[in-house]
Formats: C-alpha cells, structure tokens, sequence
C-alpha cells in the first residue's frame, strides 16, 4: 500500500485548489477581511480614475456607495460614522440619506454618505474616521453609542488570534477555511438561532474570554475608552480642518413601573464639554423625547424610517442654527 | 487532555512518530509515558490513583494465575503511588490538601504487601477466589468512594432529617477523578477473565500499566476485554500504511461527529433542558431530537477517535456502535449502543446473576438489576437510576408483549449485545415493517434521552408537559429546525452511506474520487463549525 491513497491525494488537491483560487483571484476582497475592522483603509477602495468605492470592511459591508477623492468646490460633504443605528436599513432611509436630502431642498448641495458599520465601537469607529479625513469631508457626525465595546474588544481578539502562530489557530489561517467560518457564523448561526440559544455560550475563545471579563470594572474602563477616544476624533477633525457633530444615542427602556423612558447611558454627560469651536452637539434623547417616540424605535436601539427622519430634520435644524453648514444661495 | 483541544494533534503526532522508531519494550514506556501525561493534564494527583488499581490488579492478576511475585517486588510497586503523591505536595504544595490521601498511599504498601502475603497462604482454589475478590473489591470500593460516597450519603442524610434526626454533619466534597468508571470496568474485566482461564495474566508490569493507562481509550472506553487489548501490547506491529489510513479516517469522522455534529446540536439541547426556557410541543421535540444527535455524535465522535489514535499505533480497539437509531427494539438498540459496556454487563452482571436461565420472573429481575446499574454506572443521581429503569420496562414491555418482540425478531435472549454485527435495517422482513420497529423504537429512545438529559425531575416534568402546549410561547422553532438539520442530516447521509459495509466509518468500496469528496466535505464541516471547544459528555462519568 502506498504512503497516500488516491482520495487522500484527492482530498489534498481540493483543498489546495480551493485555497489557490481563493489568493488569486479573491484576494483583494480579501484584504483586511481578517482585521476585522481593524484594517486602517479596509473598506475603502480607491480607484484609477479618482473614484473612491466603499466596500467590506472586516466581516462587515459598507452601503455600496462611492465619492470622488477630491470634494468638488461647491459640494458640502457629509460622512456619518456609526454602527447600526445611524446605518439604518439603507443609505436613503437612514439619516444621512434623508439629511442630504433636506439640505438639498434648502438649496444647498450636499452630498452624505452613511459609513456606519453594525456592531462598530469607539476604536472602530475612530479607524473610520481618520479614513474619512482623507476625504475632504465639509463635516463628520460621529454616531456615538457605548453598547459596542463588548463587540469592539472580541474583534480586537479575533485578529489577534488570527495574526497569532499559535497551533490552534493554524488551521483558520487558510482564507478559504476562515472565510467559511465566518460565512457560517453570519447567514446561518446569526440568522437561525435565537438570541436565547446563542447567548448560553460563547461562540469562539474571544468571545469566552472577553465575556469572562465582563463586570462593572469593564464597563466602567469601556465608558473611558469611548470618552478617550471620542475626543481624540474630535480633535483629529479639528486638526484635518473639518466640523463635526457627536449625535449622542439614546435607548427605549422600561423604567420600573413599566413605563417607556429614553437612557443615553450617560453619553450626553460625556459630550457635554466637547461643545466648542467647529463641535456640534446632538441629543437623540432631546431631539426624541418631546414627541411620541416610543413607535420610531424598531427595538430598544434601532430606529424605523420615520425615525431616523425625525434624527435628519433634527440634525438639519442644528446644521443650520449652529452655523455648521454654509447658508443656502 | 481533549480530543479537541488544539494540543492534542501535536500531541498524538509526535507519540505515532517516535512509536514506531522504537522496539516493543521502548513503545510500552513511550506509551505510559504519554498516558500519564494525557491524564494529568487534567489532574497529576488522581495518577495515584491509576497507578493503585495498576498495581493492585496486576498482582492479583498474577496471583489468579498462581504466579507469586517476590515481596520485595510487591512493596515496590505498591509504594509508587504513595511516591507520586508526595511528588506532587512537594512540587506543588496545594496539590494534596488535606493530608489524609498522603497517609492512606502511605499505609497502602504495608497493608497491601501482607494483605498479598496473607492471601498466598490459603488453598489453592480459595487463594484464587481471595484475590479475585481483592480486585473486585477495591475497584469497586474506590469507584463508589469516588463515584457515588456523596450521593448515597446525602440521600441517608436527608432521609434521617426527614425522619426528625438531623446530625447536622457536612460531608467532603469528592472529586470525580475522569476515567475512573472505565478504567475500573477494563480491570474488573481483566481479573475476572484470568479466573476464568479466558485470559493470561500481563507477564511485567510496565505492559500492563501501559495496557490499563492506554491514552486513546482510558478516558471514555471502548471499555477492552484483556484477550482483545493485551496481546497487542505483548507483540510489536509492523507498520503498515494501512494503520495509517484507516487512523486518520477514523479521527476525521469522529472529529466531525463530535465537533460539527455533537457541538452544534448541544446547542439546542441545552437550551430546551437548561430549567430556565419556557417550552411548547415543537421546541420540547427540537431540544430532544437535538439531544439525541449530540450525545450519538459525542459518545461515538470520541469512540472513532480513540480507534484513530490506537490505530495509528498499529493497536485495534472495538468499536462501540453501530447505527444505533436504528435498532428496531431495546435489544437491539443494547446491540448497538455503548457495545463495550453492554457486554460488559451482559458477562459480568446480567449472566453471572443467571441471565434468562431461570424462568421469565427470575429473567426480568436480572434484566432489570442489570439496567438499574447499568444506569447507575453513568452517574450517581436519581435521573440516571431512572433512565435504566426506563430501558429495564422498555426491554420487559418487548418481551411480554407478543407483537413487539415479533417487530424487534430478537435473535438473542440476552438484553445486551451477543451478535458482533447486528442486521441492518430491513433485513428479512418486509421494509415498512422494519421502519415502522425502527421509528417506534427511536421514538422510545427520546423518551429515555429526556430523562437522561434533565438536570432533574422537575425540568423532566417540564418536558413532558410541553407536549401538550401548542401556543407560541417559545421563541420560532423554524429556523432552529433547519440549524439541527444541517447538522443531524449529513450524520444520517454519512451512515446510510456506510450502512452496507455494516461499520460506520468504512466507505472503502466507494470510488476515490468520492471519497476525496467526502473526506473535504467533513474537513470543512469541522472547520466551519461555530460552536468553540466543548467537553466530552461521557468525560464527566
């Protein structure tokens, strides 16, 4: 009997020929896929004639949309970074499209782009932001949410455990191997068990590890990451030369009695001396809370259509009040 | 060690390579070696106790045999453990707290050697008997210290405050040393079969210690008879591809079975038996189907891979199971679950007690002795009992009622394995026949799964009930549906693909290519599997 049998060989020659095929030809897809998030310009694809495309950036998809490098003159440029908030369910329903839109039926030309992320944290977020400045943006709004830290440390985790030689993480090393992974723990682990299954354990060692230090000294150092890192963005911007907005989230909560309350988790606080030159403030939770809000959120975070249509024209004031956007002609 | 755990390949690579550069008496030390050290991953101190039963039912083994080993020898041996012990105080001082381990190894040497020289002195065939019943005795005495001290005495504890005596003692807590019920069972088997003249005895102790210690199978079985194991611990193999080859087919498939099958079904089934989730009828039948598919995948997932890891070291162990689900009564089912364990049961509990010799009442009382222990020998809880009573009424129910014996067409009288092969399904009846015995008996065999799964009587009670809940109290079942198919079907695909061949890794007759095939499609259902590293169910017995 010889050393290797025919479906052994065959076996080899599948795998090997999936791997090369998938270096070869989808490597640019690939590229930073394994960062997740992390990658400095994943997501952003800069092409030959001047046009920069939005893509994937780790395992998550930007809205596809595309800019040029250069702002034109007369355009004012808005970038809104977020998570799945301010993403919305697309860039026409979400705040930044429908922002646009009101800005433009006051006669200025504006152009918005949404590169909210879900699940993307303060460092995450930053990452985007000093992308972003490349740009030339007229204004930045920053979509800030605490509720992402948790997911912004595991995936720090994960790309550590990716770059890392250790032994048990060989075998995701192939990009064919880690990228079935991922596809299974997104369209299917995601889509077909509920939250009540998948939150018994956790689904990787990051995610073991990071839950296992989660308490109230975690979140308390978390608060400090998202009020470090805020600031840091805010005076990148300020040092880029462009204006920007914190948007400060807020939840629909019950309160003890049952009652429905808005929680901003103690972000407007935090914000509250960021105010200053070229820094704009918006409260969701004062924008939200003399209107009959409880039907704009689609769950405890997330806003419907008409929501984040209360958020644009909201936004669309402030711009406007605060000497944010240049007069109309 | 695990299975699964990423050190564990490393692990049995450099084993199978440095193995087969070596001769016989090298392979045995590299094998002990490696044992020990598989084992004490998990805890260095419970060694002590592997080399106790060692040494005990080596001596004993020789001794049944009429061999007489010097005393001096004896002593030796006997003090080992108590070195080991004091080993791990010294290196590791809060490796033995409190003190009273280190005094009992102490005082095991002295009492064993006159224990050894007292029993050599009686007649021959009471001498015999007296170290048979040595063995027997301690192995059986450390697993019930070990295994099942604090239930019994918790249970005689709260019975005496129920009846207006409370002493108000605490007990210790016990650690269950992994392993113990199987290692236990093998040298059980082993004394027994010497005195039976069905076995020779391991002429040096470093080949049985290798025997008992066997890191592939100490863990969680396949539970060895000494006739089947020791000879190929007493005579090199010459390496073959062939061991190979049919090693690594054997980890594939188990790793699938355990890591892409077991580990994502847990997932439901725990859920659905955590005592916490409200239930109806659809997620009560999910958690349990789901159940079903991992603890299968699970138990037979670490059995292919322990005939793996033997394999690739030239040494065949038995296999455990085959097509389990679809037996076509509880007979059958015993032919083709835990075999091992079956038989080990059928030889040393349910024939010695009188098996089916002795009339239908006398018969039904061994089969039902025989399943209570059988229950009891998973774990020392209530539920377990209960999921052996559970089999000993199903196994009463197809003896005495005419129509289902008739559906299973038992071939053995025994209620455990006695053919090495069973029939396949459909065999020498008609087809919708055989599926309707097979659909019944799996449908039996869920009902015996809940029971084992509960964490208890109340969470079963849950269960039950559900059944006649239909409101959407629970969450969509739908799609957690599709998620136990995706990972239960390719299991049944895969069996009903190896059906033919009667072994449930073994697709030789297929065409390469297929089997190329089928070896990426595994490969990659490891791979993609969501779930991260989870223990063994049959570890924790």
């Amino acid at each position: 009997m010889r050393a290797a049998s025919k479906a052994f060989l065959i076996f080899l020659a599948l795998l090997a020929g999936a791997e090369l095929i998938v270096r070869v030809f989808f490597a640019r897809n690939m590229a930073g896929r394994f960062d997740y998030g992390y990658h400095p310009t994943a997501g952003f694809v800069e092409q030959a004639d001047g046009v920069v495309r939005l893509e994937r950036s780790g395992g998550r998809r930007f809205f596809p949309q595309a800019f040029t490098r250069e702002r034109p003159a007369d355009t004012f440029r808005i970038f809104v970074i977020g998570d799945s908030v301010a993403r919305g369910t697309s860039v026409a329903s979400s705040y930044a499209g429908q922002l646009a839109e009101l800005l433009n039926a006051r006669g200025l030309k504006a152009e918005a782009f949404n590169l909210s992320l879900p699940g993307f944290g303060a460092r995450r977020k930053h990452l985007v932001l000093e992308q972003a400045l490349r740009y030339q943006p007229s204004l930045v709004i920053l979509h800030m949410n605490g509720s992402n830290e948790f997911e912004d440390e595991r995936e720090w985790r994960r790309r550590e455990e990716f770059r890392d030689w250790h032994p048990r993480n060989w075998l995701m090393k192939s990009l064919v191997i880690r990228r079935l992974y991922e596809m299974k723990t997104e369209k299917v682990y995601w889509e077909w068990l509920p939250a009540s299954v998948r939150n018994q354990r956790a689904v990787s060692d990051a995610d073991a590890e990071v839950q296992a230090a989660f308490n109230a000294d975690t979140t308390r150092r978390w608060d400090e990451l998202v009020r470090r890192q805020t600031a840091a963005g805010v005076e990148l911007a300020r040092q880029r030369g462009a204006k920007i907005l914190l948007l400060t989230q807020a939840r629909s909560e019950k309160d003890a009695d049952g009652r429905p309350r808005l929680n901003d988790h103690g972000l407007d606080a935090m914000v509250a001396t960021s105010r200053g030159d070229g820094v704009g403030v918006l409260s969701m939770k004062e924008v939200l809370r003399p209107l009959d809000w409880p039907p704009l959120f689609a769950d405890g975070a997330h806003l419907r259509p008409n929501g984040h249509r209360v958020l644009a024209e909201a936004l669309a004031r402030e711009l406007v009040a605060k000497g944010l956007v240049p007069a109309p002609k | 060690m695990s299975f699964t755990s990423w050190s564990y390949p490393l692990f049995l690579a450099a084993v199978v390579l440095l193995y087969w550069r070596l001769p016989l008496r090298g392979r045995m030390g590299l094998l002990l070696v490696a044992s020990y050290g598989f084992y004490g991953v998990w805890d260095v101190r419970f060694l002590a106790l592997l080399l106790t039963s060692t040494c005990i039912d080596y001596y004993c083994g020789r001794a049944i045999a009429g061999e007489r080993a010097p005393l001096k020898q004896v002593f030796t041996a006997a003090i080992l453990p108590f070195l080991w012990l004091l080993g791990c105080s010294v290196f590791q001082t809060s490796c033995v707290k409190p003190l009273e381990p280190l005094v009992i190894a102490a005082l095991f040497p002295v009492l064993f050697t006159a224990l050894y020289e007292m029993l050599w002195r009686k007649p021959e065939a009471a001498q015999r008997r007296a170290f048979l019943l040595l063995s027997i005795v301690t192995n059986l005495v450390v697993l019930a210290f070990f295994k099942y001290f604090n239930f019994f005495a918790g249970s005689l504890l709260a019975l005496a405050e129920q009846l207006g005596f409370a002493p108000g003692w605490t007990l210790p807590t016990i650690i269950l040393p992994v392993a113990i019920s199987f290692y236990t069972f093998q040298s059980i088997a082993y004394s027994v079969d010497i005195y039976r003249g069905k076995a020779q005895p391991a002429r040096d102790l470093l080949t049985f210690a290798a025997y008992l210690s066997f890191f592939p199978q100490l863990v969680a079985g396949p539970i060895e008879r000494p006739n089947d194991l020791l000879p190929q611990f007493t005579k090199a193999a010459e390496f073959a591809w062939e061991h190979i080859h049919r090693g690594l087919r054997l980890l594939l498939v188990g790793a699938f079975k355990k890591i892409f099958v077991a580990d994502n079904c847990a997932l439901l089934a725990n859920h659905v038996f955590n005592g916490q989730t409200e239930l109806n009828a659809p997620w009560a039948l999910l958690g349990v189907v789901a159940f079903a598919f991992q603890i299968y995948g699970d138990f037979s997932g670490y059995t292919d891979l322990a005939r793996g890891a033997a394999r690739l070291l030239g040494i065949h162990l038995n296999p455990n199971f085959r097509f389990p689900y679809f037996a076509r009564g509880p007979s059958d089912f015993w032919a083709r679950w835990h075999i091992t364990l079956s038989a080990w049961f059928r030889d040393y509990v349910y024939i010695p007690l009188g098996g089916n010799r002795a009339g239908t009442t006398r018969t039904l009382g061994n089969l039902w002795i025989t399943m209570v222990l059988a229950g009891l020998w998973h774990g020392a809880s209530g539920i377990f009992i209960l999921w052996g009573a559970f089999h000993a009424a199903l196994l009463t129910l197809y003896r005495l009622v005419p129509w289902l014996g008739k559906l299973e067409q038992a071939e053995q009288a025994a209620p455990v394995v006695s053919s090495p092969s069973p029939p396949i399904v459909g065999e020498g009846r008609s087809e919708g026949q055989a599926t309707f015995a097979v659909a019944l008996m799996f449908a039996f065999t869920l009902v015996g799964w809940a029971i084992f799964r509960a964490p208890n009587l109340a969470v079963l009670g849950n269960w039950f009930a559900a059944f006649v809940n239909w409101s959407p109290v629970a969450d969509a079942w739908g799609k957690p549906a599709l998620w136990l198919a995706l990972h239960s079907v390719p299991l049944l695909l895969l069996q009903l693909a190896t059906l033919p061949a009667r072994d449930e890794v073994e697709f030789g007759h297929w065409p390469w290519a297929a089997r190329g095939l089928v070896f990426v499609i595994l490969f990659m259902g490891i791979t993609s599997s969501v779930v991260s590293e989870q223990e063994f169910i049959y570890f924790q017995f």
